[in-house]
């Protein structure tokens, strides 16, 4: 999964987006709203994280210029508290909103949410036939109860297959998706990627559409 | 009974009740006292009258050439006063006048009403001399007559003090009656007029108990309550406006300390993790470390603030050589402009001095002078001078900075405001150093101003009363 973590202050950025990388994400960063709504324009994130208090183009006005092009799943973050500006936050178009200071467990968990309803699908546990379960909630896999050893990467291009089971993902969605802009493109690592997953897993349980992409059944 | 004395209403109504029973008591006494005086002294009158007639028209009782001094028997006695004036007929024939006539054999003439135990006079010394006796129901006037012989003419006034009874009687019922009249009177008033102040009671205990915004709502505003009411509900105003501020300045305040505690929070949250090396260690331990900075910072700042609003700070007044203080401010800044490429001008006279704190003066010239720097572009400058204006000392810093837009010219010395919105959280600034400025100026009772053009500069003017120059011995 990818996110994009929107806020000024620059040690409280870095700490979310270490905490977030650390998870499994891949996590782009911006400084202010300028950066922040181009980023947001030009790739397709899983879910952003945005603060309201931004220097030049407010957090509102961000969340307000996103929701004309996209729906993606948008967190803000703020030290207000005023319940108008709650409101306010959600009939924008906002998804979630959490207050500062905030546990940092509390906002993991917020966007492992967010991202499964932006997929549509909200239960917390992904059972794919064979016995193979994905607990997005643990971060996860496993067979028969057996938990199976699988890397940050491993794990998330999993999830993401299986969020959209029964639909043929792109490579290059996959890359924008598991990789983040501070990762090197060499190409074939989604290819690794896969084929470590088939080794831990099972040969079919990513299917191959050549031309086309990777799936899940 | 203590409670009861408590009441205004009650004890005006003790009071008035106690004075009108002693105004009254007094009237009907001295009333009584009045009638009882004119009666008798119009019924002494007559008497005396009837025997100074008497006197006049009863025969000698010694003919001239008779041995004895006096009639030789009642019967003569009666012969002889029979013949004289008609007078004597009244006395023969009223129920309530009476005569006795002594002589000095004590034999004496009684009329037909007179007291069975009426004593017969005593003789005077003086032909002058007369006597008024009350005895019970009887009032008696005694005369000499001339040669020994007494006379005392007298009359019952049972039926006279009989009606100065009723007219007492009717002195105390129509007393009573005022009394009560009073006293209702009194209470109705009374009552009316604690009234409004039972109103101002009520609100004011409801604006105590937290409904802040009433006010007292009285009708007569012209009255003495309705001054009070008046000077209350302006308390009271300014009392809300207080609160409403204290509660505006610690939101304000917490969300400012939301931004750095947040940064320790994930900072720590986000080490903690997992095992971290020695680099990583260091730099969520620096990251927490400019946090907290940010932290003192904002808890001095509003310390500051807090103390010169309540007044409590010990007033430190010295003579402040302002010059000097300009200038050492200066010296301190110029590694900051140098870092930012400002160049720092100054332009300093000598002997201008204010009374006030040399420190907090001091922080004025600092906070000025930084905001100058900050948001002065590299290569621009600052100008400090300071000036004697009148009796005014003027401290004028001028850059050629961004400037400040004139939509936030006006609020720019309001607590926790910030020309741009979060420009503080990266800088370290909270939004207080010019309300902090602003409060030391005027504590010193000065003023401070502000003008600016974007893009070209801006400059602060603060105006300080001056001290006068000492007065040189000729």
């Amino acid at each position: 999964m990818r996110v994009l973590v929107v806020e000024d202050e620059p040690d409280l950025l870095a700490a979310v987006a270490k905490a977030m990388r650390e998870a499994g994400y891949a996590v782009d960063t911006a400084e202010d709203g300028e950066e922040g709504i181009y980023k947001a324009e030009t790739w397709d994130y899983d879910a952003i994280l945005l603060d309201v208090m931004l220097p030049g183009l407010d957090g509102w006005e961000v969340l307000e210029r996103l929701r004309e092009k996209k729906g993606t799943p948008v967190l803000m973050l703020t030290a207000r508290d005023a319940v108008g500006d709650r409101v306010r936050g959600l009939d924008t178009g906002a998804d979630d909103y959490l207050t500062k200071p905030f546990d940092l467990d509390e906002l993991l968990a917020r966007v492992r949410v967010l991202i499964r309803r932006g997929a549509g699908k909200a239960a917390a546990r992904i059972e794919i036939g064979e016995g193979v379960v994905i607990d997005q909630a643990a971060r996860t896999a496993s067979r028969d109860d057996e938990s199976i050893d699988l890397t940050a990467r491993e794990y998330s291009l999993v999830e993401y297959l299986a969020m959209h089971r029964g639909e043929v993902v792109s490579r290059t969605t996959l890359y924008e998706h598991l990789f983040d802009e501070n990762d090197d493109s060499l190409s074939n690592l989604l290819d690794v990627h896969v084929s470590n997953v088939r080794k831990k897993i099972g040969k079919d349980f990513i299917l191959t559409r050549r031309g086309l992409g990777y799936m899940i059944e | 009974m203590s409670g009861f004395f408590k009441s205004i209403r009650w004890r005006l109504q003790l009071w008035h009740g106690v004075l009108l029973v002693l105004v009254l008591a007094g009237y009907g006494w001295t009333s009584y006292r009045a009638a009882m005086r004119h009666r008798m002294a119009s019924i002494d009158r007559e008497l005396q009258r009837h025997s100074a007639v008497l006197i006049k028209t009863l025969p000698p009782w010694f003919p001239r050439n008779s041995p004895s001094n006096e009639p030789s028997s009642e019967e003569s006695m009666e012969l002889r006063i029979r013949p004289s004036a008609p007078l004597l007929r009244l006395f023969e024939e009223s129920d309530s006048y009476f005569l006795l006539v002594a002589f000095l054999s004590e034999k004496s003439y009684r009329s037909p009403g007179c007291p069975e135990d009426l004593p017969i006079p005593e003789p005077f010394k003086k032909a002058a001399h007369f006597r008024f006796e009350t005895r019970g129901e009887f009032r008696e006037f005694a005369q000499p007559g001339g040669r020994g012989y007494r006379v005392l003419v007298g009359r019952n006034i049972g039926d006279d003090l009989a009606e100065m009874r009723r007219f007492a009687w009717i002195l105390c019922g129509a007393g009573g009656g005022v009394l009560l009249v009073g006293l209702t009177g009194g209470w109705w008033l009374a009552t009316r007029a604690i009234r409004p102040v039972r109103t101002i009671g009520e609100t004011a205990k409801r604006i105590a108990d937290g409904k802040l915004e009433e006010r007292i709502d009285l009708a007569d505003t012209d009255s003495e309550l309705g001054e009070l009411a008046g000077v209350l509900n302006e308390t009271f105003d300014g009392l809300h406006d207080s609160l409403a501020r204290q509660v505006r300045f610690t939101a304000d305040a917490s969300h400012e300390l939301r931004t750095p505690v947040s940064v320790v929070l994930a900072q720590t949250q986000t080490a903690l993790k997992r095992e971290r090396s020695g680099d990583e260690s260091r730099d969520t331990i620096e990251a927490c470390q400019r946090a907290s900075e940010r932290m003192r910072h904002l808890v001095e700042s509003l310390l500051t603030l807090a103390q010169l609003d309540s007044g409590e700070e010990e007033v430190v007044r010295e003579t402040v050589e302002v010059e000097r203080t300009a200038r050492e401010t200066v010296e301190l800044m110029q590694p900051l402009a140098v870092e930012k490429g400002v160049k720092l001008v100054t332009a300093l006279e000598s002997s201008v001095r204010c009374e006030g704190d040399p420190e907090r003066l001091a922080q004025v010239v600092t906070n000025l002078l930084s905001n100058a720097i900050l948001h002065t572009a590299p290569g621009g400058e600052v100008r400090v001078s300071v000036t004697r204006e009148e009796a005014a000392a003027v401290l004028v810093v001028e850059d050629t900075g961004e400037g400040i837009a004139e939509a936030d010219l006006e609020q720019i010395f309001d607590r926790f405001y910030r020309a741009d919105r979060s420009r503080g959280s990266a800088n370290g600034g909270s939004g207080l150093g010019l309300a902090i400025t602003k409060a030391i100026v005027e504590s010193h009772g000065g003023s401070i101003e502000v003008a600016s053009v974007p893009g070209e500069g801006t400059t602060f003017t603060v105006r300080l009363i001056a001290t006068p120059d000492p007065v040189q011995p000729r």
